[in-house]
């Protein structure tokens, strides 16, 4: 059984900054990690092969040449082998343009039983890229999934959704996309690191794929950022310094009560 | 030592210097200024008020009315403290220096951070880091305590191994001295001998000989490349001796710590997620860093390997934030995560020579079991300090405090016949005064003394901690 | 590459042959679900600035009361009417809005960003080749273009972006539940209902449902909460948590986090609020020890009365707040903890 684990990095800190004037993130910094729910992804990996050993778990990662880290890093942690698909065309691709290439990519590494990926990623968090490749691939993809079952000839998932949950029953080939509660995250071993040190990724470019460049990158976005900006936020405030007094809290229960919200 | 009342009349004087807001005397709001994070009632007092000062001015005012009155003050800063430090236990006045909480300079040519004693250590680490730099000091209680309170008790933490405590990164103060003079010691200048070392007399001095009201701290430049290793053996005897191997092995880490398997457990039942290999007898905590990736690969290999050799079970390697931050929540949920096995506990800090660990802890395991009571333990293992806590579980008041008072006693005994101190980086404050006392020598007691009346013949900052002048029955 | 790709968005469409616009509805057990009538607002909007039908789709096999969407605001209603979609599966759902959409040839299409919409959305714009947004916040139209713009919060939440899809239609976006208030119902409007019968090839699939399980401890859902407590990293730790949820508990108000206190463990993910958590739009919200990030102002900015409190007076909170207190959280909360008491105690 071959299970190929979407790994995206992203950038460690919250304190991301973007360009004032291109409106593109600056992703600078050596402070990379995994995106979070991918490695909830990769560990549901490892846990089915932990149960089933003829498990083959390969990571694919698109980014620029320095993701490759990130597929050592799934390596570390159990991984069998991985894919990096990089390439100066791909830059600036949106959801639409991302999931084709990658798509394009995992069809390359020949046949799958399930692709397994994080429900959304922490910088762009659309969460839509997932969906989008499970179409290109022409397979069905289940979504949020807290929970997995694997039987002969699919899974059963459960999927947590408002109020409840789902459980769906799907036939191999899948896409899963987790949430958090799937799986806890692991940590990569010493022995993990110096495999992932020796072991050779391949790279997958524009040149293996084959894309007409017009599908790429910003020419292959029906998305256009139009603008950036601070979000401008504006309520009447009514401000009052807390001085040690009732006074403020009283002042605040008239208000609320004036407001028939208490 | 013979204490006055804080009266309707000072009341008035103290809000004449700090303005109405800045005095407190409700009951309700001044409760958690009424105890720190040692959670035992014993040390527990009300304050009669707690004041929070603006600036250096001020307190200058405060103290000299305090000498004239005879008010006992305690200064606070973030109240994470462990040692009763900043429990009024004479009454007064608490003063909190929650309100000087400002960054006033980061000086990049010169690497210093200037800045009031109420910023969290947590903020400064943040700041600097910002600007690529690094401010080395890193107690678990980073995102509460003050800055302030880590100078004042010299607070040694997670990198002290590589860096030092924190005296080591102080270079200058401006203290608030117990008769009101506002006295600046040291400043930007990395080697100074003008004068007694008096920055690091005021460093560890726990407000008993003035109140910190500015500090020049020492910054350096951000390690670029940092590694963690979590590292699971199948018993604590085994994990803590290959402490000395590292140490030895030609790599000065940032940090080596260790938790024991109670510990292990309470932070998996805290942080509710499963710890790989939960079931060791203890985790080694080793963390490496430089400026280039190689080498800290090296060092890790070497430090990983060594463990291996040494009947680790596993090796975890964290290169990243994210993985990092997985690793070290676990041993700084410590003192949070005992509470889940039992909300009472007494916290030790006990520090013995590396080499002595094995026989300190193997003592330790000795005296739980002989007083059937549980004594899990974590801590700092590359500088032998030892954070062993007894925990009261279920026992009444009073078989709690019998149980303490022996524990501790033998626990002391066994950490002296092992050239060791009994606190490594929490401070003495009023909970470890008369086991202190107990071990010192009388030349020690009188050094003490001689220096508290010189500065503060009135006893006044902070009486009852770190020294006294009366008997510890007076006290 | 022909055989991943329908065609490529170069290949210009007759944009002018785009008209109207959809929400996508949802139902569960036959029930219309509460985000519908929502879309049903964002939808009314876009379509009058447009100057066009406005229609809802729902997939299902017995749904109740489809007259409400019409009353709600809705023109037409295309009811796709099936036993397979009693619920919801991706390939059936996918297949059937996109044929629909092939037939109809709507401009725009909306849906909730719930765990329905933001999963049959992208599969319906990688089968129609357009764009898609995920969580916007605000949905306008260009005076001059007629294009959608499409806001959302970016970057952690600390920035918005817009976001337009200028040459390729449907423009689709989803929007945060509770992000507008449920359309009104007008019995004076008509409409029409169209049922829809995509038997054959369009309902194939190889999922299979197997059941809904109601998740209890759900039920201090703070999305339907009248009045919610939240709390965030100025409570310091779990202890200063306890606060948000002593007094959440005496003014029988759902508790609230952001996600650095669900990160630090005070809280659980069911309260997070957020971009990454649950948009609520309460009658009140309390904002303790909460500094405000784009990201968590995006779920909460339009509940109807915000309180917040917090010792920074320049904290982006109070930038949303209806009241402000600048002051401490543990000195301020444990008085009003004290006057709540009291009136309780009167009452």
């Amino acid at each position: 059984m071959k299970i190929i684990v979407l790994v995206k990095q992203v950038p460690g800190t919250d304190s991301v900054k973007l360009d004032p004037v291109t409106g593109v993130m600056v992703r600078t910094g050596k402070d990379t990690i995994i995106n979070p729910l991918d490695e909830n992804a990769l560990a549901e990996a490892i846990r089915i092969k932990n149960t089933y050993p003829d498990v083959k778990i390969t990571a694919v990662s698109m980014g620029p040449i320095s993701a490759m880290k990130a597929i050592k890093e799934a390596i570390a942690m159990g991984a069998d082998d991985g894919v990096l698909v990089s390439g100066r065309e791909f830059a600036g691709s949106d959801t639409i343009a991302t999931a084709k290439v990658i798509a394009a990519a995992i069809k390359k590494t020949g046949d799958f039983d399930m692709i397994l990926c994080g429900e959304r990623a922490t910088d762009g968090e659309t969460g839509q890229t997932a969906a989008m490749i499970a179409h290109y691939l022409g397979v069905p993809a289940q979504t949020y999934v807290s929970a997995l079952e694997v039987l002969e000839d699919g899974v059963i998932v459960k999927r947590t959704v408002e109020s409840g949950f789902e459980r769906v029953q799907v036939t191999f080939p899948v896409l899963v996309s987790v949430n958090k509660d799937i799986s806890d995250t692991g940590f990569p071993t010493l022995d993990g690191k110096l495999k992932a040190k020796k072991v050779d990724v391949p790279m997958l470019g524009n040149a293996e794929l084959g894309f007409d460049k017009s599908e790429l990158g910003l020419t292959g976005s029906p998305t256009r950022v139009v603008k950036i900006f601070s979000p401008k936020l504006s309520r009447d405030t009514i401000m009052v310094k807390a001085n040690a007094t009732m006074q403020p809290i009283d002042e605040l229960l008239s208000f609320l009560v004036q407001k028939d919200v208490l | 030592m013979q204490f006055n009342k804080v009266t309707e009349n000072i009341i008035k004087q103290l809000e004449a210097i700090l303005g109405k807001a800045n005095v407190v005397v409700d009951e309700e709001k001044m409760e958690m200024y009424s105890r720190d994070e040692t959670s035992d009632k014993l040390w527990e007092k009300m304050p009669e008020v707690v004041i929070k000062p603006e600036n250096a001015q001020q307190i200058a005012e405060v103290v000299k009315l305090a000498n004239r009155e005879l008010i006992p003050i305690t200064p606070r800063g973030g109240g994470s403290g462990l040692a009763a430090g900043a429990v009024p236990l004479h009454g007064g006045m608490v003063l909190s220096l929650e309100k000087m909480n400002k960054i006033l300079e980061i000086d990049k040519e010169n690497l210093f951070m200037v800045l009031e004693p109420g910023v969290t250590t947590g903020d400064v680490q943040k700041e600097a880091k910002e600007l690529n730099l690094f401010y080395a000091g890193d107690p678990c209680s980073a995102e509460s305590s003050f800055i302030g309170g880590n100078v004042a008790t010299n607070a040694g933490g997670n990198k002290a191994i590589k860096y030092g405590v924190t005296g080591r990164h102080v270079y200058g103060l401006e203290v608030v001295m117990p008769d009101g003079e506002i006295v600046v010691y040291g400043g930007k200048n990395v080697k100074d001998v003008t004068f007694y070392d008096m920055v690091h007399l005021m460093v560890g001095s726990e407000g008993t000989l003035g109140i910190i009201t500015k500090i020049w701290l020492k910054l350096m430049p951000l390690p670029q490349y940092v590694a963690d290793l979590l590292v699971p053996f199948p018993d604590m005897q085994s994990a803590i001796k290959v402490v000395p191997k590292i140490m030895t092995a030609g790599i000065i880490p940032t940090a080596v710590e260790f938790m024991d398997s109670l510990s292990i457990k309470a932070a998996e039942l805290y942080l509710n997620k499963k710890l790989p290999f939960s079931d060791a007898g203890a985790y080694i905590i080793c963390e490496v860093d430089g400026n280039t990736e190689l080498q800290i690969q090296e060092d890790y290999e070497t430090i990983g390997k060594l463990c291996k050799e040494n009947g680790a079970l596993e090796v975890f390697v964290a290169d990243n934030i994210s993985t990092q931050d997985r690793i070290w929540k676990s041993r700084k949920a410590y003192a949070e995560a005992l509470r889940m096995l039992s909300p009472v506990y007494c916290m030790e800090d006990i520090v013995v020579p590396i080499a002595n660990i094995p026989a300190a802890l193997d003592a330790i395991e000795k005296i739980a079991a002989k007083f059937d009571c549980k004594i899990p333990s974590a801590g700092h293992a590359g500088d032998g300090n030892i954070h062993a806590t007894i925990l009261r579980e279920d026992r009444d008041e009073h078989a709690w405090h019998d149980l303490k008072d022996v524990v501790l006693a033998e626990i002391y005994d066994a950490v002296y016949a092992l050239d060791g101190n009994l606190s490594g980086e929490h401070g003495i404050g009023a909970k470890r005064i008369s086991a202190m006392y107990k071990h010192m020598t009388e030349g020690q007691k009188k050094v003490l003394r001689t220096v508290k009346e010189a500065f503060d013949p009135n006893n006044i900052m902070n009486p009852g901690k770190v020294v006294l002048l009366g008997t510890i029955a007076e006290s | 590459m022909s055989m991943y790709v329908n065609c490529s968005i170069a290949e210009a469409k007759n944009l002018s042959e785009f008209k109207g616009v959809f929400i996508l509805g949802e139902q569960r057990d036959g029930k219309i679900q509460a985000v519908t009538f929502e879309l049903l607002t964002w939808g009314r909007g876009i379509a009058d600035d447009l100057g066009c039908e406005l229609a809802c789709v729902l997939l299902g096999d017995e749904i109740e009361n489809l007259d409400e969407v019409i009353l709600r605001g809705a023109d037409k209603v295309f009811f796709i009417q099936d036993p397979i979609f009693k619920n919801f599966l991706t390939q059936p759902y996918s297949n059937a809005i996109t044929r629909l959409v092939n037939e109809e040839k709507p401009e725009v299409i909306i849906a909730g960003a719930t765990t329905t919409g933001r999963t049959v959305m992208p599969l319906v714009a990688a089968k129609t080749n357009t764009g898609l947004t995920a969580d916007c916040t605000e949905l306008t139209i260009d005076p001059d273009t007629k294009l959608l713009l499409q806001t959302r919060p970016a970057i952690g939440g600390n920035i918005m972006a817009t976001i337009k899809t200028p040459d390729t239609r449907p423009q689709m976006a989803t929007v945060r539940p509770r992000s507008a208030k449920q359309s009104p119902v007008d019995t004076s409007r008509t409409g029409q209902i169209i049922v829809k019968n995509y038997a054959g090839a369009t309902t194939m699939t190889v999922e299979k449902f197997l059941e809904f399980i109601i998740d209890t401890t759900q039920a201090v859902s703070i999305e339907e909460a009248d009045v919610i407590i939240a709390g965030g990293k100025g409570m310091k730790n779990a202890a200063g948590f306890k606060l948000v949820e002593e007094l959440a508990d005496l003014m029988g108000a759902a508790v609230g986090a952001t996600r650095d206190a669900v990160e630090l463990g005070w809280s659980t993910y069911p309260h997070q609020i957020g971009l990454s958590g649950k948009t609520v739009s309460p009658k009140l919200i309390i904002a303790m020890g909460i500094a405000g990030k784009i990201q968590f102002l995006a779920g909460m900015q339009t509940s109807d009365v915000i309180v917040a409190i917090n010792k920074d007076p320049e904290a982006q909170i109070f930038k949303v707040a209806d009241f402000g207190i600048v002051g401490d959280v543990f000195e301020v909360v444990p008085m009003l903890i004290e006057t709540v008491k009291k009136m309780k105690a009167k009452a």
